[in-house]
This record gives structure tokens, C-alpha cells and sequence, in this order.
């Protein structure tokens, strides 16, 4: 098996074109995809920007002195009107409303500015502002009403807009989520009896989980670009076999009395070395020239060449499949197009051209079951949790697929003659 | 030694080959000659185990072989038609694939590897890429890559095609010298017909899937001993001549050459004084006139109706 192992890693070596195109390809993908949709994606949350007018036509005290003397005139001893009477004041829905958008996070992309309605109105209608947020008058009394009395009183907080648009729906959203934060803690807060605690601000953008890092285009790229560029070395080295059955080196062998296993393992065992150097140069250079994996440790690392070597095997098992169909096939055109059209579906389905999230939901699971699909999701995890226990299953699947390949390579293995 | 017994293939309904008997005895070097499509890359195949036969049998020393071949692989080195090797290696590092893969033990296989390139004369070159080498250098690392496990019998299935003289020149003194001072057992099959001439003591001539004739070659010369060809050459030539030497006795044949006619005739008949008539009553003059020995194209000619490179 060692001189066949040899001998294809040599031809495989000598043939310049190919190199090139297995090395450097997928790493001139990854780059012109990361320039390219970073600019897009940049582009976009730039344009996310939203100019906020907020006028305030209620009068707060005004609105807590109607409070108090509604609470008056309700069956309420002197002790539950006095603990109601403090928690509102620790409410100031006004104040609410100013700490939401002055919050950092929302200033990096909300403009706001206090105007009165007939400025705010002009400045809608010129463009130059998106939205109008409207404090009415009885706003405080309204808020007070419903959230520590349960009445049901419309809050009676507006947004107003020239037209619908993305900012607006945005803002909407917030606000939509701001009020059901308040009205869910009062909702706490009156049952348990705790404290009102700070208002939770509704995140934009980037959904942050604890514990859990987010993963980037960039990086999908480069899991994507490099399994699907992998899969195309099962074909290179499987399509070696067409030149040997045409100049009859492949008879040669077999006049050798050589076990036409250990042709076939050569295949897969350069298969896999070529792969996996592929894959580590594709990912060394990129990391190297993208820093697509900032700031991870020796751990994720680790995990990430542990996967990578567990494909690299797999496409070791679909070469040893792909070799036995070009030696039952005639055709080498054939040959060529049945194994390109098995990898672009694998492609497809796996994720190698658009996150397999994008798929209907059916696909997404077949997807998963492929072995890039597999490992685009479990490397994007890995990336995410980190966590060496989620590599278990993956690693014994794409192990079980590698065995299934070697099994049915063996088994449609031309008898002699055949060839 | 080797031997074929009513060895037949059949695809669909074509017989390709046609229960051919042919046996090969130590030490011998025989030709297997055919025109294109006569069956002969079939046969080399059965015999060499690359093609499982319709029906009959391959026998090596009186064993047969078919259900089996790994005895027979190991004693037969194949040269193929085709060069069968890897044109991105170097030849010595085609040559050292190929002996790993026949298990030449490995103390051995350098020295062997050294004296196959020796004997085809690419020692010099053994690091040079095969793609860069001429068609005659790679038939002749077509041909080391046979030697490596130093087979007893060596089957080349038409070595000298489309090369140039040196290297033709150069397998054919290698094939002499493996069957002359190795003993090696040598199935020589060639378009050329003088190569079998020089390098073979039996001939078998097939057409058809079938063989038509065998022998030494004394004895297929024989097939035709009972016509002489004569070529003449004239001043001038004519339909009328042609005609009328036609119609003398004994003549069995006249084509027209390009400086004359070829006439055969009945063996020992004296047509001269009738001929050198006829051609005087035509205003013509005879410049040059021979009997030619009929050589093995001409029976080969004689049996097929075709020439070799038909």
C-alpha cells in the first residue's frame, strides 16, 4: 500500500495546475467572499441609523397627583395605598422612556432630540427626521394606571412617521418590547412584593446569549469554502484512475499480482493526506491574512484539527468510492460528470454555497447528515460553545460514514475483466 | 510450456477470437502476426489473465491457469501497446513503483532496476521525467518496466510502433539478447513483418479471430512454393501489354508496378522468351528482370488478402 500511496501523492505532486487550483483557490475564495460580503454587511449597518424626535406634551407631576387621588378613592388601607404610592414613584415613566434612549448602546444608532410637535412635524415631512415619538398628556397617570392598578387604560405613547420603513419598524419593535419589559416586572414585582428593578433595555442587531460567542461571515466562509474545496480532492485523485485505465497502467498493476485493495487504499490514504493538508493551509492562511479566528485558545484549536482530521477521512472514503465508479464506468466524461454533480449536491446541502440555515427545514436535516453539512454545523458550534463534548457525536458519525465508503468501495470493486 | 487450448472470446455475437491453439516452448521466440482486428491484443490478454475467456483454456506447464493466474502473472512480463506508465514520474521512479508493487525484494530491485535500464539504454537518463522523453525511450521504459521481476516469458504486443530507427533498432537488439543469452521465452507480435523475420523461429498468422497458419518460417515460405513472382521492369508500359501477358501460360497474375509489371506464374515455368516477345511486338524494352523469393508478407498476403498494416 506504501508504494501506491507514494506513487499517487507524486502524481498528484507533479501536476502543477492542480495544485494551484486545490491550495490556492479556496483561499482566494474565501478572500474575495469576505471583501465582498463584508462591504455589504458594513453597508447595511450604516444605513440602520435612526433620527428621533421625542415630544413631550404630558405633565409628570400632574399625572402622579391624579394617581394619588384615583388610589383615594379605591378600597386600599392606609399601609397598601403608602407601599403602591412608593412603588410609583419609583417608576417615572417619562424618566423610563429618556434612560432607553440615551442608553449607550442605543445612541451608537439612534439620533434623539426633544422638540416641540409642530418642529418634530416639519422636520418628518422635510426627511430629515424618521420618527416622532409622542409623550401625550396623561401618559404618566395612563402608565401608573395600568401597570401598578391592572386597569385597563391604553398606554397612550405614539410613534409617529412620514412613512413606514425599516428604521421605524425597528423602532416600533423596541418600543413594543420596552413596554412589555415594564408591564412583565411590575407583573414580578407585584406578585413576589420585590423591588422594581431596572427596566432590561430590547437588544438590536446581534443577538448575545451568555456563555455563547457569535460566529462571523468571514469564519463561515472560510469552514465553507474549505470543506466544499476538500471534496473536490476526492474527485482530482479519484479521476487520476481515468489515466490509468486509458494508458493501461492500471493493467500493469494488476499483472503485478498486487491485491487491488491495497490500489485503492493508496487512493485513499494520499486522499486523505492531501485533504487535510489542503484544509490546514486553507485555514492557516486565512487566519494568517483575515484573523478569522481571533484571540481563541489552544483548546479550540485543538478541537478545530480534530474535526478537520475526521473529514479529511471521510473524503478519503468518498475518493475510495468515486475510484470504483470510474473503474466500472466507461465513460470518462461520464465518469467526470456523475462525480461533479454528487459533490455540487453535497455542496448544496451542506452548506458549501449558503448557510444550510437558509435551507427548508427538511433540506437543513439531510444537509446535516452530509459530511461537510456535518461538519460546517459542528465546526460553527465549536466556534460558538467550545465545547469538547458536542464533537463526540460528530467525530463517531463522520467515522461511520468513512467506514460505510471503505465498505461499499470494496464491495462494487470491479472483478477481473471488468476493468 | 504455455499453451493455449481452443481459447475463445466472445462479445455479444462477435467471436474476437475463435478457438485459437497456439503453445510456446522454453527458450523459444514466436511471432503472432495479424492484421488490425485479427484478435491478437485479445489473445495476449487471456493469455496474460487481464481477460477471463468465453471458453478454452491457458496451461502453463500443463496446469491451466484461468481460474488462477497468479502463478502465470508472475512468470509473464507483458509490454503492452500502449505506454503504461506514469508520464509525471521520473523512469527510475517508474521503475521503482513497479518492482515494489511485483515484490522484487528490496536489496535486489536497485541492481535490477540499474540492469533494465542498462539494457534499454536509458541508464543516463533514469531521473528525467517520461512525459519529456522521446516515443522510442518511453517503449523502451515500457519494456524495463516488464524485465523488473525477470520473467520467463515476455509477450510484447507491438513494441516498435511509430518510433524512431535507433530505438527500434535498440528493442530488437534487447528482445534478441533477452531470448538469445537469458532464455527468456519471447510472444512477439509486430506490424512489421522483417522484425518476426529477424526475431522469431515460429510465426502464427492470424485473421479473423482465427489462426490461419503456423510454422517456422521455411515452412510458411512453402505455402507459396508453387508460384515464382517476377518483376520487370520496362521503357514503357501499356493496357495492351498488360493484357496480352495475361493471356501466355502459366501466368497467373500481372499488376502493373510503377516502372513495370509483377507477374506471377506457375513455379519453374520459363515464360521469358514468350514475355520478351510479347513486350518487342509492343514497341517496349525490358531494362531489368528478377524472380523475387516470396518473403512472409507475401504469404501473409497470400492468406488474408490483406497487407500487414491494413
Amino acid at each position: 500500500m506504501g508504494s501506491f500511496f507514494k506513487k499517487d501523492l507524486l502524481v498528484f505532486w507533479r501536476d502543477r495546475k492542480e495544485i494551484l487550483l486545490s491550495l490556492l483557490l479556496p483561499i482566494v475564495i474565501i478572500f474575495v467572499l469576505n471583501i465582498a460580503f463584508t462591504g455589504v454587511f458594513e453597508s447595511e449597518s450604516e444605513s440602520v441609523t435612526i433620527d428621533l424626535a421625542i415630544v413631550q406634551e404630558d405633565d409628570e407631576a400632574l399625572g402622579f397627583e391624579q394617581f394619588e387621588e384615583t388610589l383615594s378613592d379605591m378600597d386600599f388601607s392606609v399601609e397598601e395605598r403608602e407601599q403602591v404610592l412608593e412603588q410609583a414613584g419609583e417608576v417615572t415613566p417619562i424618566q423610563l422612556i429618556h434612560e432607553l434612549f440615551n442608553d449607550p448602546e442605543l445612541k451608537e444608532w439612534i439620533n434623539i432630540q426633544e422638540l416641540t410637535e409642530a418642529e418634530a412635524s416639519e422636520s418628518v415631512e422635510a426627511g430629515t427626521l424618521d420618527a416622532i415619538i409622542k409623550l401625550p398628556e396623561g401618559f404618566t397617570y395612563g402608565v401608573l394606571s395600568q401597570v401598578m392598578l391592572g386597569e385597563q387604560s391604553e398606554i397612550p405613547l405614539t410613534i409617529q412617521a412620514e412613512e413606514q420603513s425599516n428604521e421605524v419598524s425597528v423602532l416600533q419593535e423596541i418600543v413594543y418590547n420596552f413596554i412589555n419589559t415594564i408591564n412583565l416586572q411590575f407583573a414580578i414585582g407585584a406578585t413576589t412584593g420585590s423591588d422594581i428593578t431596572e427596566a432590561k433595555l430590547p437588544q438590536g442587531g446581534t443577538e448575545i446569549v451568555e456563555g455563547v460567542e457569535t460566529y462571523t461571515i468571514t469564519q463561515y466562509f472560510t469552514i465553507a469554502m474549505t470543506t466544499l474545496f476538500a471534496l473536490f480532492i476526492s474527485q482530482t485523485i479519484a479521476l487520476k484512475t481515468v489515466t490509468e485505465k486509458r494508458e493501461r497502467v492500471f493493467n500493469r498493476i494488476l499483472l503485478t499480482n498486487s491485491n487491488p485493495l491495497n490500489y485503492l487504499m493508496g487512493k485513499m490514504l494520499a486522499t486523505f493526506c492531501i485533504t487535510w493538508l489542503q484544509m490546514m493551509i486553507t485555514i492557516t492562511v486565512s487566519q494568517l491574512i483575515l484573523d478569522v479566528f481571533p484571540e481563541r485558545n489552544f483548546d479550540f484549536w485543538i478541537g478545530l484539527i480534530m474535526v478537520i482530521t475526521v473529514f479529511a477521512l471521510t473524503v478519503a472514503g468518498l475518493s475510495a468510492i468515486f475510484t470504483t465508479i470510474t473503474l466500472n464506468m466507461h465513460d470518462s466524461n461520464a465518469v467526470s460528470g456523475l462525480t461533479t454533480l454528487i459533490i455540487m449536491t453535497l455542496g448544496v446541502l451542506g452548506g458549501g454555497f449558503f448557510p444550510i440555515q437558509g435551507l427548508p427545514v427538511f433540506m437543513q436535516k439531510i444537509g446535516e447528515w452530509t459530511p461537510n453539512g456535518l461538519t460546517q454545523v459542528t465546526l460553527i458550534e465549536w466556534i460558538q460553545y467550545t465545547e469538547m463534548k458536542g464533537l463526540v457525536m460528530p467525530i463517531i458519525i463522520l467515522i461511520v460514514f468513512f467506514i460505510v465508503c471503505i465498505i461499499i468501495g470494496m464491495a462494487i470493486f470491479p472483478r477481473r475483466g471488468r476493468v | 510450456m504455455l499453451e493455449t487450448v481452443n481459447l475463445t472470446k466472445t462479445y455479444k455475437d462477435k467471436k474476437a477470437v475463435d478457438g485459437i491453439d497456439i503453445y510456446l516452448d522454453k527458450g523459444e521466440s514466436v511471432g503472432l502476426l495479424g492484421p488490425n482486428g485479427a484478435g491478437k491484443s485479445t489473445t495476449i490478454s487471456m493469455i496474460s489473465s487481464l481477460l477471463k475467456p468465453t471458453s478454452g483454456d491457458v496451461r502453463l506447464n500443463g496446469e491451466s491457469k484461468i481460474k488462477d493466474p497468479s502463478e502465470i502473472r508472475r512468470v509473464l512480463g507483458v509490454v503492452p501497446q500502449e505506454i503504461a506508465l506514469y508520464e509525471e514520474l521520473s523512469a527510475y521512479e517508474n521503475l521503482k513503483f513497479f518492482g515494489k508493487i511485483y515484490k522484487v525484494k528490496k536489496d535486489v530491485l536497485e541492481n535490477r532496476m540499474q540492469e533494465v535500464l542498462e539494457m534499454v539504454g536509458l541508464k543516463e537518463r533514469q531521473k528525467e521525467l517520461v512525459k519529456t522523453f522521446s516515443g522510442g525511450m518511453k517503449r523502451r521504459v515500457n519494456i524495463a518496466a516488464a524485465l523488473l521481476h525477470q520473467p520467463e516469458i515476455l509477450i510484447l504486443d507491438e513494441p516498435t510502433v511509430g518510433i524512431d530507427p535507433q530505438s527500434r533498432n535498440h528493442i530488437l537488439e534487447t528482445v534478441r539478447k533477452l531470448n538469445e543469452e537469458h532464455g527468456t521465452t519471447i510472444l512477439y507480435t509486430s506490424h512489421y513483418m522483417e522484425e518476426v523475420e529477424q526475431l522469431c523461429n515460429r510465426v502464427y498468422i492470424m485473421d479473423h479471430g482465427k489462426i490461419v497458419a503456423s510454422g517456422s518460417k521455411n515452412e510458411l515460405l512453402s505455402i507459396l512454393s508453387s508460384e515464382d513472382t517476377i518483376q520487370v521492369q520496362l521503357s514503357k508500359t501499356s493496357d495492351a501489354i498488360i493484357e496480352k501477358v495475361k493471356g501466355m501460360e502459366h501466368v497467373r497474375r500481372v499488376d502493373e508496378t510503377s516502372d513495370g509489371i509483377r507477374i506471377i506464374s506457375k513455379k519453374g515455368s520459363n515464360i521469358l522468351s514468350d514475355l520478351v516477345h510479347v513486350i518487342e511486338n509492343e514497341n517496349s524494352q525490358i531494362s531489368h528482370f528478377q524472380v523475387e523469393i516470396p518473403s512472409l508478407e507475401d504469404v501473409f498476403l497470400h492468406l488474408t488478402g490483406k497487407t500487414l498494416r491494413d
